[in-house]
């Protein structure tokens, strides 16, 4: 059983494919990093499994039940573009309304545990519409939280925070999955960020989910490469390309040489032919270069 | 949380209404929005009353009503509009209820709200249903603070309290019962407009004035046929009532309260929430 398990989805707006055959499978327990460009169909993706859009064909099923079965959207807690709250009232009131739709009991206790979680429990009585953007953010992760939900969906929770607002949110996001196990699908253009917590990723394009991987399997079959800064980058390059097949400038102004070589040969080389070495280093490469190599794999397709 | 130890709890419609209408009235007893509207209701006959006799030119202008109670409803059902005393009474709530339910919904969906609700289990017709049965709630309680406003505004003004007791009973009771098919009515313009607030808020004024049932009066008269309609009926509850008038406000009410409730239901569940 997977926590959710799309297959086939379709959803157009007005003659336009937003979501074209999407099929989808998130681990239950897993931190699922949901990457695509823009207009890609995440949001679209999210919202249909939220329930806010209707799709055109294809099914969604939660924890092994449709979507719209009320047992299962009772666990589920989204933040979808923003934190929908109603600006003029209370944090403390936005939650209060969100625990009673949820039916929770203890309710002041929820809203509390939530608060605490999210580091704003001295900020029950602010009006929302005086939150900072962090702030707002927080406070929509709170509302998603409440009722301890088996799947979480985050659509670009970390955009627009600053550094001190993105490790916050880390720290909550792998709390709740080890604390509470829940599954969390989270869409981010922050790689940096999401490959931190992600423990599967699904890149999609034009409505198509075109790669699923386990941050694991990614990180056992991406390539490696040596990372090379010379004080003569483009000798360098051109006595490199001469006997590596991998070796490339880089957009940083580095030089990489993909493969197994070995870092003491290539500096070896270099030495041989007078180039003096700043900076050498044996890398994997990361979400962001896997991401770019996938997508331009299939754009070469 | 192991996959197999996940409960899922369904439930029932019942349990989903009750959930549904204590985030509604939570919202509304925290709203400045909903006591605004109940002074405004009790401010309005005060308004009416004390204006009407007064003086212009210096000449006293002849008085619109004679009895205080017409405020509540007009002496005959007249569907077409010949003074403002016939115009004038408990109605003007259905126009202030259309005001803020068109408020309510647009606020939901402005502000991004629903989208935490649809997350969640509440269904289509547990929002309709929840949004009309609190609007109706809201109109009854203006419908209170309108009769009080009216009862100080009549001895403040001096206008006689004369009148027959049970059908001044009988027409303020059909209005407060009718509530709820103009509360369905709101609910469903605003949902169906849901994207277009100003229009929805607009409409649902145009509407609650009475004035397409007016237009039709011009035309057809004084037609009985006209108590099919909300407006209608809450015209037909007048202080010439029967106990007639209160069964058949209250079948139109009920009537048009689950067809709309039905239709926006329909409707909202076969499209995208925003």
């Amino acid at each position: 059983m997977f926590a959710i398990e799309i297959k086939d989805l379709t959803k157009s707006f007005k003659g336009l494919r937003a979501v074209d055959g999407l099929t989808m499978k998130v681990p239950v327990g897993s931190i699922y990093g949901f990457i695509g460009e823009n207009g890609s169909g995440k949001s679209t993706t999210e919202k249909l499994i939220c329930g806010h859009l209707v799709p055109d064909g294809g099914t969604i099923k939660l924890f092994g039940k449709d979507y719209r079965d009320a047992g299962v959207r009772a666990k589920v807690g989204a933040l979808i573009e923003n934190a929908g709250c109603f600006p003029n009232s209370s944090v403390y009131n936005n939650l209060k309304m969100q625990a009673i739709n949820l039916g929770l009991k203890n309710s002041d206790e929820e809203i509390n545990r939530v608060l605490k979680i999210v580091r704003m429990e001295k900020d029950a009585q602010i009006k929302f519409k005086n939150c900072s953007l962090g702030m707002k953010q927080r406070v929509g992760i709170a509302m998603a939280l409440l009722g301890s939900p088996a799947l979480l969906i985050l659509d670009e929770p970390i955009n627009g925070l600053d550094a001190d607002g993105m490790r916050i949110m880390r720290e909550i996001l792998t709390d709740i999955t080890a604390t509470y196990g829940s599954t969390v699908l989270i869409s981010s253009h922050v790689f940096g960020e999401l490959e931190k917590i992600a423990t599967h990723y699904g890149i999609i394009k034009q409505g198509k989910l075109i790669r699923e991987i386990s941050a694991n399997e990614m990180k056992r079959t991406s390539k490696s490469y040596i990372l090379v800064e010379c004080d003569d980058n483009k000798k360098a390059i051109k006595f490199l390309s001469l006997k590596y097949d991998g070796a490339v400038s880089d957009d940083y102004g580095k030089l990489r040489v993909y493969g197994d070589e070995a870092s003491s040969d290539i500096a070896e080389y270099l030495l041989s032919n007078g180039i003096r070495i700043k900076y050498l280093k044996k890398n994997k490469i990361r979400l962001e270069e896997y991401y770019l190599d996938v997508m331009s794999r299939k754009e070469k397709c | 949380m192991d996959q197999n130890q996940i409960i899922f709890d369904k439930p029932s419609f019942i349990e989903r209404l009750k959930r549904m209408l204590g985030v509604d009235f939570y919202r509304l007893l925290h709203t400045p929005v909903f006591y605004i509207f109940l002074a405004i209701s009790a401010i309005i006959p005060a308004m009416v009353l004390s204006m009407t006799g007064m003086s212009q030119e210096g000449e006293i202008a002849k008085p619109l009503y004679t009895e205080t109670w017409q405020m509540i409803a007009a002496k005959q059902p007249l569907y077409v509009v010949n003074d403002i005393a016939d115009y004038a009474n408990m109605n003007m709530v259905f126009i202030f209820g259309g005001i803020m339910i068109s408020i309510f919904i647009g606020h939901d969906y402005r502000s991004g709200y629903v989208k935490q609700l649809f997350t969640t289990h509440p269904q289509k017709q547990d929002y309709m249903l929840s949004k009309s049965l609190t609007g109706a709630f809201s109109m009854t309680c203006m419908c209170v603070t309108y009769i009080i406003g009216t009862v100080f505004s009549g001895i403040l003004s001096g206008t006689s309290f004369e009148v027959n007791v049970s059908s001044l009973l009988i027409s303020i009771l059909s209005k407060m019962i009718l509530s709820l098919g103009w509360a369905g009515l709101y609910t469903f313009i605003n949902v169906i407009l849901r994207k277009h607030f100003g229009i929805a808020i607009a409409l649902s004024f145009f509407i609650g004035t009475g004035i397409p049932v007016i237009g039709a009066a011009a035309i057809v008269g004084n037609s009985s046929l006209l108590n099919l309609f909300l407006y209608g009926s809450s015209v037909y509850a007048c202080l010439g009532s029967s106990v007639t008038a209160f069964f058949s406000g209250a079948i139109v009410s009920i009537v048009w309260f689950i067809f709309y409730a039905f239709l926006g239901s329909v409707i909202l569940s076969k499209s995208d929430v925003y």
